[in-house]
């Protein structure tokens, strides 16, 4: 097929027809978004589906594992648990376990993580000067997982440009071609 | 708005249209607005929108919905928004819901409604159309419903998409019209027959 026969679809449409393209659009791309936040109202956590993007908790979790993770504030973190947490100044969530923990009698937790594949605590890591995680920094705890789906994402995130051109020629395909 | 339609309508009409013919529903769909013409340009009927107007307005409210989510919880991160992300999203899919009813049971496949009214009678036509995936039935149904008398009355043909479809992949709109017009008189035969 010619390129310029790709647009033919687009110019036939009349006003009525375009807008009915863009919005089937709108509700690929909205259907997505409103099961993502369904599924965060329905965990409580910020982000319920995760990929674990390095091997520092190996053998329990390898680079690629899909977690699926809860954060209901009634359930209390507990020693042994993995958890997923935020670090200021880190963009990705980290997925390690629960190492030390001191609870208040009021609930006020504050816990220390370390990964099952790493040597030393995750002190290191966390923001400079900050000694021990709070609850406010709990992403979810894992639920479950699924192993190598998540190689994709991985994939996608070593290599945007093929991220960026995946997603370019899927929109194009759906707005161009009329159903 | 209606300028620039009309304006794309004269576009349309004045060369043929030209489709991949391989590809269901580009032909179904240069199949609809064709005969869709022969109602509105031969038989001079004003087209009627409400149809598609109302599912057009519930998709908007969809994807409004859902925009607002983005929003919102992009303004107030997560526990903040919860009670807005939990309205938007069961109105997103009541939304959603409300919408394959609507296609399922009032539009039905319908593609155009139009309205004929002078002096002698006041009569909507609707018109629809079905076409299987990988088949080449086309199923046209033109529907008459008079509103004085409340008479209906519904006749369709099935006919391989191959009549009205040249080799080259151009709709041929004289075998459309032929097709249209031969449906619109046995209809107008019928009602005079009662």
């Amino acid at each position: 097929m010619e390129v310029s026969s790709l647009f033919d679809d687009v110019k036939r449409m009349n006003m009525r027809q375009f807008y009915y393209q863009v919005l089937s659009f709108g509700m690929i791309v909205s259907s997505a978004l409103m099961i993502w936040k369904g599924l965060m109202v329905v965990t409580g956590s910020e982000s319920p589906i995760v990929v674990v993007l390095s091997g520092s908790m190996e053998p329990a979790f390898h680079r690629g594992d899909l977690l699926f993770l809860t954060n209901y504030p009634e359930e209390p973190v507990r020693v042994g648990e993995i958890v997923v947490f935020k670090v200021l100044g880190r963009d990705i969530p980290i997925v390690h376990r629960v190492l030390k923990l001191h609870e208040k009698s009021n609930g006020t937790i504050k816990f220390l993580t370390k990964g099952d594949n790493n040597s030393v605590d995750d002190r290191g890591l966390y923001a400079p000067g900050q000694l021990w995680l709070t609850k406010s920094d709990v992403v979810g705890r894992a639920r479950g997982f699924l192993p190598y789906v998540g190689m994709v994402t991985i994939m996608m995130n070593e290599y945007p440009n093929f991220k960026i051109a995946v997603l370019v020629c899927l929109a194009c395909y759906v707005l161009v071609h009329r159903e | 708005m209606a300028p620039l339609d009309s304006k794309e309508k004269t576009d349309a009409s004045s060369k043929p249209t030209k489709i991949n013919k391989w590809d269901g529903s580009a032909v179904k769909n240069s199949l609809d607005d064709a005969v869709k013409e022969v109602l509105t340009k031969k038989f001079n009927y004003t087209e009627n929108f409400k149809l598609m107007d109302i599912k057009l307005l519930i998709c908007s409210i969809a994807v409004g919905v859902a925009m607002f989510a983005l929003v919102w919880d992009y303004l107030y991160p997560f526990p903040l928004s919860k009670p807005i992300l939990i309205f938007s999203v069961t109105t997103y899919f009541i939304m959603m819901g409300v919408l394959s009813w609507y296609t399922a049971y009032i539009e039905k496949g319908i593609f155009t409604v139009c309205i004929q009214k002078d002096s002698k009678r006041d009569v909507v036509w609707e018109a629809s159309s079905l076409l299987k995936k990988y088949d080449d039935i086309y199923t046209l149904t033109l529907a008459c419903k008079n509103k004085k008398t409340g008479n209906f009355t519904k006749i369709s043909s099935e006919k391989s998409v191959a009549n009205f479809i040249n080799e080259d992949g151009y709709v041929v709109s004289e075998l459309v019209y032929a097709e249209v017009s031969k449906l619109h008189n046995s209809l107008l035969q019928e009602r005079k027959d009662k």
